[in-house]
């Protein structure tokens, strides 16, 4: 049993807001006196990561993923709780703890925007203490893997959205960080990028055996590279577990699909009707009633029916349910939810 | 009535930005102040080792010019066309440009919040230094009448000449020279360094020949009282002259400007 | 400190090569340089077309004087005016997220990362104006005057740094503080004069709050040859003393950014 890479216990960051108010004499008022309030961003949390894991982070936007990341990484404060990132608290940021890690932003660049990237990460080069040898071993493997031979000598504001995101992981990874933290890595990207990105970090993870968390709004990153997923809502773990399991858990109900012979039946006898095009008819039915609701489809149906199928719902659908706080059927479905909320 | 309703909504918008950076708003008053401070404190030093007093000028009198240079620098100030070039260089003028106002009416809202939340602490620290260093006003009822007029003539002209020279960055990215060109213009022209009477004939013939002086020396020179009714009036008229010129100015340089940029296609 | 040169001259390395795309940017900056210190000469003599003598300064000194004008700031144009004017622009950015994660003294990397090589000109129009007031002086000039001019203008210059670092500093509280820098250049303003010019409470606030004061009118003294053994000691313990005192406002700046007190 090997150490956890990422610990985290009982994690809390509530921010001070100022209140801003609209209107002109409220305007006048604030010139002198601001309101405050506090915004828990997030609200005690526990989990750990173990080395080499892939571990997806997922949640709505303001549910405390990003502030969550920052701890980790060690640019924010908690207020209270604690984490180990590599066996160091990471806000007292030592060098020797910056030196294993890294933070990718996908909406931000630490490149410098008027000289080629080359240039940049010779700075960094510097900046981490990389041996000459190490450095050309690191850039010739990333400058493959990501293909960026025609990048690195232009001017970073010449490259498009999607080569410079290539470039800025490569800043990154210079170093060869044991522990990388993704935020929204894919973002603004076009589809084929995207995918290029996620096949490159899961050859990240193969290669160099390093632990990442990512988070991302494109469920395809999620399915393609992690097995694990945390979701986090309001700055509360809702899930923390396998990303197969996550529909079982999180979704009451199931998906039941008839193809049927001979034309259209009304099906909606057995379950809500989803869809049904071409006598592809699809039902969802609470989970307890799945086994007995196919069986009754084959009962009564008999010859017509030609095939069937039970299935998880789609895990986008299930996590938007999840977010938007619906009901996930039509009994009961607040009840399960808290009932998953730990 | 339209361009009142949407001065309104504009100005609580600015009030409400000036709400977020009150403490900058106090730090940028600081401009008008400094320099006229630095150059009264050289002035006085002047005028104590000469005997009290300097080409007539006492002590008082230089507290009087650059308390009154303060005050004009203060209400004359123009920085909105900075952000113009700014705009721009990265392309953002164009979502200013597809709505229904100028561009100008939201640097003129922006240029009066700013002077209009300033001002009282700025009369504040002047009234203090008028106290402390004894100042002389030769004022009489005609000046202030007159200064009126003539503030508002030099805060126009200089708002629309810095305009004139922001349209330049339709034609040219580095602006720095041009911007560094216009204020040391106006600090070696406009007043900055000494009441106009003090400097050399030469230096004086120039500056009543250039606009400079006409943004900031000449309602100075009012607001004290060193002025007679004719040559206030004859100061008022000429920089009336200079602000139709350089809103002419201004107006066919932002409309070949314009041209311009949308032929770049930016 | 080998790593910290070592780093540095990557920062210099790179800077320099984006600077020789923009060649033409290097003879406007001559051009610019020349306006601006052709018209305070102007204002000089202005002056002096009054007196002869400004508080015991002669026209010579004061010429002289206004060279270490420039030459101040010369020295903190190229390294430290450029690295936070990008350090505030990464603060309101979120950039700045990067540069706290980097193995390294982030005070360091925020105030030396940019350089703006095109200001070396201002070094050498502040020698050669400093030369021409000491030629027209006609003192001649030792090397230990030399020497303690060096240190002088070295502390000076290290007290703008601290001053301007404080300044930048306040960005971690207050987001839209792009034109402090701006204010701060008003503030210099005041270095063109010596600073026993000024009135009590304003030479006070020029030998500590805003050092431009002390930072050029020490120099000016020291090569002309009128710096007493006093001055010289209070300036180097002023230095030390704002150095420090902007190192911990800065840790407490950033100590805040990261929420660490409340």
């Amino acid at each position: 049993m090997t150490a956890p890479v990422v610990s985290v216990r009982d994690l809390k960051k509530i921010y001070r807001v100022h209140e801003r108010e609209t209107g002109l004499g409220a305007t006048f008022r604030s010139l002198v006196k601001r309101r405050y309030k506090d915004v828990p961003a997030v609200a005690g949390i526990d989990f750990g990561i173990e080395p080499g894991e892939v571990v997806g982070f997922l949640g709505p936007n303001g549910a405390g993923k990003t502030t969550t990341l920052k701890m980790l990484s060690g640019l924010l404060f908690p207020t209270g709780g604690e984490a180990q990132v590599l066996g160091h608290v990471p806000w007292r940021r030592e060098d020797r703890f910056l030196r294993r890690m890294t933070l990718l932003m996908g909406n931000r660049t630490q490149l410098v925007w008027d000289i080629p990237a080359a240039d940049s990460f010779l700075v960094l080069k510097e900046i981490y203490a990389i041996g000459d040898a190490q450095y050309k071993g690191t850039l010739d493997e990333l400058t493959e893997l990501l293909e960026l031979a025609p990048l690195l000598h232009k001017p970073v504001r010449q490259l498009s959205l999607g080569e410079r995101m290539k470039v800025e992981f490569a800043a990154g990874l210079l170093h060869r960080p044991e522990v990388v933290f993704l935020d929204e890595p894919t973002l603004g990207l076009d589809v084929s990028m995207q995918a290029r990105i996620r096949t490159f970090i899961r050859e990240l993870n193969r290669r160099s055996g390093a632990t990442i968390l990512l988070t991302s709004h494109y469920m395809d990153d999620i399915v393609a590279l992690c097995r694990r997923v945390i979701v986090i809502h309001h700055g509360r773990i809702l899930y923390d577990g396998a990303l197969a399991d996550l529909a079982e858990r999180m979704a009451p109900y199931k998906l039941v699909g008839a193809t049927l012979r001979g034309g259209a039946r009304d099906l909606s006898a057995y379950g809500q009707v989803v869809s049904d095009v071409g006598g592809q008819v699809k039902i969802r039915v609470p989970r307890a009633q799945a086994a007995e609701t196919t069986a009754r489809l084959v009962r009564d149906l008999g010859e017509s029916l030609a095939d069937l199928s039970l299935e998880d719902p789609p895990i986008e659908e299930v996590i938007d349910r999840v977010f938007s706080g619906e009901q996930l059927d039509g009994t009961g479905g607040q009840r399960e939810l808290a009932g998953v909320a730990r | 009535m339209k361009l009142l309703a949407t001065y309104r909504a504009l100005l609580v918008a600015q009030l409400q930005q000036a709400a977020q950076y009150r403490i900058q708003a106090l730090l940028w008053m600081l401009f008008a102040i400094i320099r006229p401070v630095i150059f009264l404190a050289a002035w006085a030093a002047v005028a104590s080792t000469q005997g009290g007093s300097v080409g007539g000028f006492s002590v008082g009198d230089f507290t009087t010019y650059f308390v009154c240079l303060t005050l004009v620098t203060h209400l004359t100030m123009a920085w909105n066309s900075h952000e113009f070039e700014f705009e721009i260089r990265q392309g953002r003028l164009s979502p200013k440009l597809l709505r229904p106002l100028h561009p100008l009416h939201y640097s003129i809202v922006d240029n009066a919040v700013f002077k209009l939340t300033t001002i009282l602490p700025l009369s504040a620290v002047l009234v203090g230094v008028v106290l402390t260093f004894g100042a002389r006003f030769d004022t009489q009822p005609f000046h202030v009448l007159l200064f009126v007029p003539s503030v508002f003539l030099a805060a126009e002209l200089a708002f629309m000449f810095t305009w004139l020279i922001a349209t330049l960055a339709f034609w040219v990215t580095r602006m720095r020279t041009a911007n560094t060109l216009f204020m040391r213009a106006s600090f070696i022209f406009a007043g900055q360094i000494a009441p106009i009477s003090l400097v050399p004939d030469w230096l004086q013939a120039i500056s009543y020949a250039l606009p400079f002086w006409y943004m900031l020396g000449a309602p100075t020179e009012i607001l004290r009282g060193s002025t007679t009714l004719t040559s206030s009036l004859l100061i008022i008229g000429a920089q009336a002259v200079w602000l139709g010129l350089t809103y002419v100015a201004f107006t066919f340089a932002w409309r070949s400007g314009l041209r311009q940029y949308s032929a770049v296609g930016a | 400190m080998g790593r910290y040169l070592r780093i540095f001259r990557s920062f210099l390395s790179t800077e320099f090569q984006f600077e020789m795309e923009y060649r033409t940017n290097f003879f406007m900056g001559i051009f610019e340089m020349l306006l601006v210190v052709g018209t305070s000469l102007a204002a000089v003599l202005v002056i002096f077309s009054h007196t002869g003598s400004l508080n015991g300064w002669s026209l010579p000194q004061m010429v002289a004087l206004t060279g270490v004008y420039y030459l101040v700031q010369g020295g903190v144009n190229i390294v430290f005016s450029p690295s936070f004017e990008r350090l505030m622009e990464h603060v309101r950015q979120g950039t700045l997220d990067f540069t706290l994660l980097k193995p390294a003294s982030a005070q360091f990397l925020v105030s030396t990362r940019h350089l703006s090589l095109v200001r070396v000109v201002d070094l050498f129009m502040g020698v050669g104006v400093m030369s021409a007031g000491l030629v027209m002086l006609g003192n001649s000039v030792t090397l230990g005057s030399v020497l303690v001019f060096l240190v002088t203008l070295v502390a000076g210059i290290a007290c703008v740094y601290a001053l301007l670092l404080t300044l930048v500093t306040l960005a971690f509280w207050f987001v839209r503080i792009e034109n402090l820098l701006a204010i701060f250049w008003a503030f210099t303003d005041a270095g063109r004069f010596p600073i026993d010019v000024y009135p009590g409470w304003l030479r006070l606030t020029l030998a500590t709050v805003v050092p431009i004061g002390i930072a050029v009118t020490v120099p000016a003294e020291a090569i002309s040859g009128r710096l007493s053994p006093e001055s010289l000691a209070a300036m180097l313990a002023g230095t030390i003393f704002s150095v420090v005192f902007a190192t911990w406002f800065w840790r407490r700046g950033l100590k805040s950014y990261t929420g660490a007190s409340a």
